[in-house]
């Protein structure tokens, strides 16, 4: 049978379910096993193949790996899982850690129903009118170095009152452990005026397969800043839907994907405007090297009545490879007559006459290479906000900050 | 009688498999300015760029000594570390790279190369604000990207101030002059001028006889058809002022 090393697994961990939730995750898993992993044959999953998924055996997590080298952010609150389990040892904010109510409703593809079938518990962080988190929550998905191929998958939530505010680093890194899946699905909800910063970090090793799809929705006058960066070197694969309900929202997506060589890294984006006078701006850019694959695919909806829409979408790639591939698709559907809607996709290589310019300097072609990749990623990296995550990111992208040259700057300036 | 710092022998150089130079052959010794006339397609930027290793710009034949070691089997970062510099015609804008980055990369780069320590942010920044007042560049236009929405003229300034703060021994100006009104003229002439000493030379690559007026060349080469042609002192750059290139060509 199809599929069935993943209703063996159910069959354990239904095992420890309570009757009422074992039936209805069972209907949601019975849900996957009918519809499967999307399929390449569909228009949203034309570049990114799961296919080899269904074939393989994945257990679910047992034993609670711990994990000793954890890199931390100056200044932030932590949630930590590891291989998709609560540490609560490692954890300074367990307040936000939370179950949430399973899913009743019959899941909408094959791969929320997967989720929404083994979710574990995860980030449910819920702020009243006008409360305001006052350390960034860093939330680190780890894994325990655990050699056998395992699974998680969970759900997380994020809720803001009105006026309410928030920053949110959500950190997926792996170690070298067996083949893993994760999937993960985050609910966001800002409520009228609520503003929220959100992170997704990407850093997960070869073996990883990662899928992760957030929805927000915001009310009126709220704001959500996201970026999205990808450095890994896994296949990945995330959808970011947000749809601005109310009148006034605001959302900015930006992302940087340079992943490692090998990888496949594919987001999916979707910016809904449902009422007027909403802002978006997207603005991804990819640095993508040997035998990679890079997918964006950015869709814009203007619906009808959302006048005074005020939209911008950027996306520029580099090919550092002739084994190099991107896939980047803008893709704008406007059903208002007064809105202002930008766009602009392109793919191009690290600028020759630069590269020929900084060596007749004396300065070594990897060196000014490196300078030049900086330059590019620098942009997406400039709406960082919260400067130790700006050093934690620089760092691993091995984009060494140099304050005394910062220095140097502020000097003449 | 001294060795020559710089000496081409029978230099054969191809760019897109088209050969541009064809046979050119002259020396230059420390302390020495010379200057390269010539009409446009001549091959005066194809020179440059061989010496200073411009990838696409073939050296096919012939023998280019820089100290005494083959400059043509070295890259051109490393060239760059030995003391050979070029100055662009058209200087590359780098967004996000800023001109302090590049310049302190590029004081560090020759300092490894020499076995040197890093420079010291202090003197780094004394030296810069030095040496922008002969060029009369505001260093806060330094923090910005390499020639990032500089002028025309602030670019080739800009260029200027890079060579004065790297203090090469071959200063290669490859059309340094053109597009220049005549107080930037006057500046970067100063600046080469500043540089000029009895261990440094000086190949101008200018297409005009104007920059001469300020910076006087020692020997002036007229380079027609990627040879040269003519060879002489400073009265040649006069004579070709007045006569244009059509004898040259013709002859």
């Amino acid at each position: 049978m199809k599929l069935q090393p993943y209703s063996e697994a159910f069959e354990r961990f239904a095992a420890t379910l309570s009757d009422s939730e074992r039936s209805t995750r069972g209907r949601q898993l019975q849900r996957f096993l009918t519809l499967g992993f999307p399929s390449k044959r569909e228009e949203d999953w034309r570049y990114t193949d799961l296919s080899p998924l269904a074939d393989k055996t994945f257990g679910l997590a047992n034993e609670f790996g711990a994990r000793a080298d954890l890199k931390t952010i100056d200044g932030t609150e932590r949630l930590v899982f590891v291989d998709g389990r609560f540490d609560p040892t490692h954890s300074s904010a367990a307040q936000f850690h939370g179950e949430l109510p399973t899913i009743e409703t019959p899941a909408a593809d094959g791969l929320l129903a997967l989720n929404a079938a083994f979710a574990a518990s995860g980030l449910n962080l819920q702020l009243a009118a006008n409360e305001h988190l006052d350390a960034p929550l860093h939330v680190l998905f780890l894994g325990s170095g655990d050699a056998a191929a395992t699974m998680s998958h969970q759900r997380h939530r994020i809720v803001l009152g009105a006026g309410a505010s928030a920053t949110v680093i959500l950190e997926f890194a792996r170690d070298s452990g067996g083949e893993r899946l994760a999937t993960h699905t985050l609910d966001i909800e800002l409520g009228a005026n609520a503003q929220l910063r959100l992170h997704r970090l990407q850093f997960e090793r070869a073996g990883a397969n990662l899928l992760t799809r957030i929805d927000a929705r915001l009310a009126r006058d709220a704001r959500l800043k996201a970026l999205c960066l990808d450095a890994g070197g896994g296949f990945t694969r995330h959808d970011f839907n947000v749809s601005l309900d109310g009148a006034g929202a605001d959302a900015e997506v930006h992302g940087l994907y340079a992943p490692q060589p090998r990888a496949h890294v594919d987001n999916h984006t979707r910016i809904v405007h449902a009422a007027p006078h909403g802002r978006s701006r997207e603005h991804f850019r990819g640095i993508v090297g040997e035998r990679t694959r890079a997918v964006f695919s950015g869709k814009v909806v203007v619906q009808p009545g959302a006048q005074k829409t005020d939209s911008e979408q950027r996306i520029a790639n580099l090919l550092l490879s002739k084994h190099a591939e991107v896939n980047a698709k803008p893709d704008l559907e406007i059903y208002a007559d007064d809105v202002k809607c930008a766009h602009g996709a392109t793919v191009g290589q690290l600028d020759d006459s630069a590269l020929a310019y900084l060596r007749s300097r004396g300065i070594d072609a990897a060196t000014a290479k490196s300078l030049l990749l900086r330059a590019f990623a620098i942009e997406i990296l400039d709406h960082v906000g919260y400067a130790p995550l700006r050093r934690h990111i620089e760092d691993i992208l091995n984009f060494p900050d140099d304050p005394e040259l910062d220095a140097l700057i502020e000097a003449v300036s | 009688m001294s060795k020559a710092m710089l000496n081409i022998k029978d230099l054969h150089a191809t760019v897109d498999g088209k050969e541009i130079l064809k046979g050119l052959s002259f020396e230059v010794k420390a302390g020495e300015v010379h200057a390269i006339m010539g009409p446009n397609g001549s091959g005066k930027s194809t020179l440059a760029h061989v010496l200073a290793g411009r990838e696409g710009y073939v050296a096919t034949a012939g023998e280019v000594e820089f100290d005494g070691k083959d400059l043509l089997t070295l890259e051109p970062e490393v060239r760059a570390c030995e003391g050979v510099f070029l100055g662009f015609q058209y200087p590359v804008e780098i967004p996000g790279v800023s001109n302090l980055t590049l310049l302190k990369a590029a004081i560090n780069a020759r300092r490894k190369y020499r076995g040197g320590s890093e420079i010291e942010a202090s003197d780094f920044l004394a030296w810069i604000r030095d040496r922008a007042k002969i060029v009369k560049i505001d260093p806060k236009m330094l923090s910005r990207g390499v020639n990032e929405g500089f002028s025309g003229g602030e670019k080739k300034r800009n260029e200027i101030l890079q060579m004065l703060i790297l203090e090469p021994r071959l200063m290669i100006l490859d059309e340094t002059d053109s597009g220049l009104d005549i107080d930037a003229l006057k500046i970067v002439a100063d600046g080469i001028n500043t540089l000029r000493s009895p261990e440094r030379a000086t190949v101008l690559v200018t297409h005009y006889q104007r920059l001469l007026d300020y910076v006087q060349p020692d020997f002036v080469h007229v380079l027609a058809r990627g040879r040269i042609v003519k060879s002489g002192g400073p009265e040649l750059a006069q004579e070709l002022e007045q006569k244009g290139y059509g004898w040259l060509e013709a002859a």
